[in-house]
């Protein structure tokens, strides 16, 4: 198997945070979403983002990927993050597995998954024989016999692990989660948290964002709390 | 004979349709953006190489050089001033009705721009392949540059095809339609796909211009009935599907010539609208128009 290059961050050092929020601020023309925040998260933990809905979990966590813009700093493994670049991150190693997926419904649930993989190679033989291309196929052996099934017509629990599997084909050094189990059964959550758990043991650094803290701290060190823009530590 | 006859020449038809049916649907695939303007690029392509030949006496490989240059500069200044400012700015325009007019008004500035520079008379691009129709097994004949236009058909369709089912650029070509943000999640560039797909299409659009104007002749109005027929042939392929669009454009076709020979030749293409329209009526789902209209 080939994999994408994986070696150490240029500039990381082990007091390196693996991701550096400072002073970052996000607004939807006058209404300020997030309020200078600032916070840190070490290579290796896994944190959650906790709080009521509509508190701005989901902005903080879009200004950091850079899907929304902001006022200032990210930096991933200590290189500062462009403004409003949401591919310099994918390519960077934080890779966000989105609030209501974003898959591409028309397409397949292997094409879905294998194209997490586009952040680090153009080719489609290196992908599918790739490292994290098949640690994503193994997290969920049961999606295997829907992989040629359009993602469109999967059901939300499979939708949510092909969004894993897409998220881990990037090989990420950082995987940010919002809302992994938003609408889906008890038993699915739980299937969904196990994967998680394995993604952290496996060395990455995890994001979790859940409304209620309880289920996300099964598997997070430590928690950030949210509430009116306004980020805090319990 | 006369059947073989009409299935070849609606053949040579039919791939037209269906290569402006691909453009449309490949490029919906990624912008979600109607192009109205694909077949206005077929024409300038056309009527530039027959202006730079005829009149400025030019060598026949360097006007088609330089009038696809000029065609994929202009295609890529549109993209820039154009689609940018109107897609990607803080007032991003959305929705079909919307953005089909950014199309619809270029094609309109193409056709009075081609009125001036090339006049109203019917020109065509100089034959490519010069000499007498050739048969077919012995039975139907075909023109030469009806062979080139069926040959351009089978290399850009089967180009198409292959680029979307075998690269990851394909497949990542497909998801910044099907899903922008999802696409720029995974870190790719939907505006560089947008302007790339484009661009293509329109060389693309202009190299079959050159091609095939030798048969039916060009004038500066002749782009918007070949963008409507492209644009029908897709719309069967619920303007997703360009394997689908170059099936129906080439059925178009075939049906076209038929209706011609066998029913009415003055009133051939009102029965196939006719059949056209019944059948959109009769199974719009099974035809695509179902996702054409919901996207």
């Amino acid at each position: 198997m080939t994999g994408p290059m994986t070696g150490p961050m240029t500039g990381a050092t082990p007091a390196t945070p693996a991701l550096a929020v400072r002073s970052m601020s996000v607004a939807y023309g006058a209404m300020v979403a997030v309020h200078d925040a600032t916070f840190s998260i070490a290579p290796g933990e896994a944190c959650a983002i906790t709080g009521p809905n509509g508190n701005g979990k989901s902005s903080l966590l879009m200004g950091i990927a850079g899907l929304v813009r902001r006022r200032g700093g990210v930096e991933i493994f200590g290189v500062p993050a462009p403004n409003g670049d949401v591919r310099w991150a994918a390519r960077r190693g934080l890779t966000l597995v989105p609030e209501r997926r974003q898959l591409y419904p028309g397409l397949s649930a292997v094409d879905n998954i294998v194209l997490g993989c586009y952040c680090w190679t153009s080719s489609l033989r290196k992908a599918r024989a790739s490292r994290p291309f098949g640690l994503a196929l193994e997290l969920f052996p049961e999606i295997r016999p829907h992989l040629r099934q359009p993602a469109g017509t999967l059901s939300g629990g499979q939708q949510q692990m092909v969004a894993i599997m897409r998220g881990l084909a990037s090989d990420p050094k950082i995987l940010a989660v919002d809302e992994p189990c938003l609408g889906l059964a008890e038993a699915m959550s739980r299937r969904v948290y196990d994967a998680l758990a394995r993604i952290h043991e496996a060395g990455t650094t995890l994001i979790v964002v859940e409304e209620a803290p309880k289920r996300a701290l099964t598997i997070c060190d430590r928690r950030v709390e949210v509430r009116n823009g306004v980020v805090g530590t319990p | 004979m006369k059947f073989g006859n009409l299935v070849l020449a609606g053949l040579v038809t039919g791939s037209i349709y269906a290569v402006f049916a691909v453009c449309v649907s490949v490029w919906y695939r990624v912008s979600n953006i109607l192009n109205l303007a694909v077949g206005d690029f077929a024409m300038l392509g056309a009527l530039g190489v027959d202006n730079l030949v005829r009149v400025r006496n030019w060598p026949l490989p360097a006007a088609i050089l330089t009038t696809l240059a000029v065609v994929a500069a202009f295609g890529y200044v549109y993209d820039r001033v154009v689609l940018r400012l109107a897609l990607d700015g803080r007032r991003a325009q959305e929705g079909i009705v919307v953005t089909f007019f950014f199309t619809f008004a270029l094609s309109f500035f193409i056709d009075g721009v081609a009125k001036v520079l090339f006049g109203t008379d019917v020109h065509a691009a100089p034959a490519l392949w010069n000499g007498s129709s050739l048969t077919v097994l012995g039975g139907p004949h075909i023109e030469r540059a009806g062979v080139l236009v069926l040959a351009c058909a089978l290399i850009i369709g089967s180009a198409f095809w292959l680029y979307i089912r075998y690269t990851l650029g394909g497949k990542a070509m497909e998801a910044c339609g099907e899903n922008a943000l999802g696409a720029r999640i995974a870190g790719i560039d939907t505006r560089r796909y947008r302007w790339l797909i484009f661009v293509g299409t329109a060389v693309i659009a202009a190299v079959f211009g050159i091609v095939e104007s030798p048969i039916t002749g060009y004038t500066y109005l002749s782009g918007a009935t070949i963008s409507l027929t492209g644009f029908i042939a897709a719309a069967y392929g619920g303007f997703r599907k360009p394997g689908r669009a170059l099936l129906a454009g080439l059925a178009i076709g075939i049906l076209e010539a038929l209706l011609g020979g066998y029913v009415s030749a003055e009133y051939g293409d009102t029965v196939l609208y006719a059949i056209l329209a019944t059948l959109v009526l009769a199974w719009p789902r099974a035809l695509g128009f179902s996702s054409a209209v919901s996207g």
